[in-house]
Parts: C-alpha cells; structure tokens; sequence
C-alpha cells in the first residue's frame, strides 16, 4: 500500500519536473482516477524543510491506487 | 608521513592516504562526487578505484559510457558516472540512497541517465547492465527506452524479473524474443549485442539466452533507470535495489565474465555483494 500527497491540478502544475536538489526533481504521478500524487522518501522529506517547497508536507495524503499498466508487448513467435 | 601512495601492479591503492595513487579516472569521478556535494568512505573510494582497473585489465573500460557504480549514499554521489563526466544522472522523488545502493519507490521514481539511444549506441554494439541487490518482481522495467508510450517501439530495455518470471533483453527492437525463466532479480544482469543482431543475455557472467532481433531503431529518448522511458512517459516503475548499472557497447563472452567479476569484487569489497 502506498501512501502519497495528493495535488490539486494547479499543485502539479508548480511542482512536476521541478528540481529541489542539484540531481533531484519532482515527478508525480496519476491515480485510478486521474488525481495526482506524489511520493517522497524520508530523506526527500528532510530536504524539503525549510525550503521554498515546505508547503508539500502539509498536503493531504491518502492511499494511491494506480491505473492499471498497459499490456506487455506481445513476444516474438 | 610521507603522503603518497603507489600502484602495484594492477591491484589497486597502497597507502592510500592523502588521496594519492588513486587511477586518474577514477580520481576524476571522487572529484566529480565531491564537487556535487557527496562525499565517499575510504573503501569506497579503494573499491571504485579497483572497479576502474580491473575493468581496463579485461579491456571493456573503453566500452563504458556511463557506469553508476551507486556509492555515497546521497543523490549528489549517485548521479555521477563513473566513466565521464558526461550522462550525469538526475534521480526523481522518491528514492532512498544507502551504503548498500539506490531504491526507487515502485510508483514513480525512476533517474534519468541523459545518455539518448539513439545519438549515443549502436543497433550490433550495445549492452545494458544492472545488479540488482533484492529479489522482487511485478510489471517493472529496470533500464529502458521507447518511441512509444506502450514500451513496443524501438525498444531498448532490460528487465531483471518481469511479473511473468522473465527476463528480457531488447536493443533496439520491440519483439522481447531474447528472453528466459527468471525466479530470481538479485545478482547482475547484463545483456548485449556484438557485431551482430544477435542479443546476449547473462546472468552472472554466465550466457543464458542468445536469439537475433527484429531490430528496428533506436528511440529518441533518454534511457531511464528504474522504470522506462516509454514516449517521453515514464512507465512500469520498480522497487528493485540498484547497487551497479551501466550502458555501453557490446561485449564477448569472456569480456561479460570478467565484467561481472570486476563487480562482484567491487560489490565484495564494499560488504554488498548478492
């Protein structure tokens, strides 16, 4: 089960694709229902204190369900 | 003291201190990591520098280009390639550095290498690599690129363990012909091309799997770890704990065994070997 922020169109707008660190940048991803997430490990959390991107960690969380994947490509016969 | 240190044959750093004697490759990537921000312990530095000389010693330093031997524990560390400064890589949120190596989230962490397929290798000269230190599976890719979001155009790819109990090697084609039962994920995975169509797939320096590709090209994009690069779309992300990837030209047989016995050394050396 995972447990993500949960982003508002505008939110993911400000934030997908931006970096927070040198080599680290932000990449959310849709639900079952089109509802953007985004995931950060502890150490993101660490980073993100007492930066311009604080506000994340007060979003709202709650469990991610993911669309289901495309099919796998078909094997060769 | 007298700092300095001294190669001996082809065995590393001896007296070490002060950060002589060290490969001037290998320097440079410790300059790069420290200029990022990172830092690296002595055994890691002495693992890396080994790593770096037994890989010129089998002759496939030269196929390198980008190796991500994972140390530092920081993303800073991570990101830099051990071969060049070029194809540094840039990680997504959502991953945890260790001593032990990178662990995406599964959900959507993936790092971008920079390295593009299609400016960057050759259809009859290309290997993928990853070691992988934990043994899971699901719909994951480990490497990869495409030209289209359903990951079966032009596809460049390794899968260390699909949900299906396979893995796969694809280099430039989309068939997914050149695969084998894999029950397993943990231990280094490297699959490649050489000379020919013909794709190789090891598992542990030992040859699994050989069969020709329908080859069609390489995609435009980026090659992504972690996940693939599927359109410009990251999909298929996985949970699986890198301790070692690398993207290059192809290699021999004999160049795939010595090329997994330089990891397994090097992953022996820093108490992280599968």
């Amino acid at each position: 089960m995972s447990i993500g922020y949960i982003l508002t169109e505008s939110e993911y707008a400000q934030v997908q694709g931006q970096y927070y660190t040198e080599y680290q940048f932000f990449n959310c991803v849709a639900d079952i229902n089109g509802v953007w997430y985004l995931f950060l490990s502890t150490e993101d959390k660490i980073a993100l204190v007492n930066t311009q991107w604080a506000w994340i960690l007060d979003l709202p969380e709650a469990e991610y369900v993911p669309p289901t994947p495309p099919p796998f490509p078909p094997l060769e016969n | 003291m007298i700092g300095f240190g001294l190669n001996i044959g082809n065995r590393g750093v001896f007296g070490a201190g002060g950060g002589g004697g060290f490969d001037a490759d290998a320097q440079a990537f410790f300059d790069r990591v420290t200029a990022a921000g990172g830092t690296l312990s002595a055994t890691e530095k002495t693992a890396t520098n080994q790593l770096v000389l037994d890989m010129k010693s089998a002759g496939i330093w030269t196929a390198m280009r980008a190796v991500y031997p994972m140390v530092g524990a920081s993303a800073a560390a991570c990101a830099q390639n051990l071969k060049s400064s070029s194809f540094t890589g840039t990680f997504t949120s959502g991953w945890t550095f260790a001593s032990t190596g990178v662990t995406p989230n599964g959900t959507s962490a993936f790092m971008d290498s920079g390295l593009n397929a299609s400016t960057n290798l050759t259809l009859t000269s290309t290997h993928l690599s990853a070691y992988v230190r934990n043994n899971t599976k699901g719909s994951q890719y480990d490497l990869g690129c495409s030209t289209d979001i359903g990951a079966g155009l032009n596809v460049t790819a390794l899968i260390t363990r699909y949900i299906t109990d396979a893995m796969y090697i694809e280099i430039g084609g989309g068939g997914y012909g050149t695969q084998t039962l894999s029950i397993n994920s943990q231990g280094f995975t490297f699959g490649t091309t050489n000379g020919s169509r013909t794709q190789n797939l090891y598992k542990n320096g030992v040859l699994l799997v050989s069969s020709i590709s329908s080859a069609n090209n390489f995609a435009n994009r980026n090659i992504y770890l972690g996940a693939i690069n599927a359109g410009g779309t990251p999909i298929f992300f996985t949970d699986k704990q890198y301790a070692f990837s690398s993207i290059g030209d192809g290699l021999n047989s004999t160049q795939a065994s010595n090329f997994y016995t330089a990891v397994q050394t090097f992953q022996t050396t820093l108490s992280r070997q599968v």
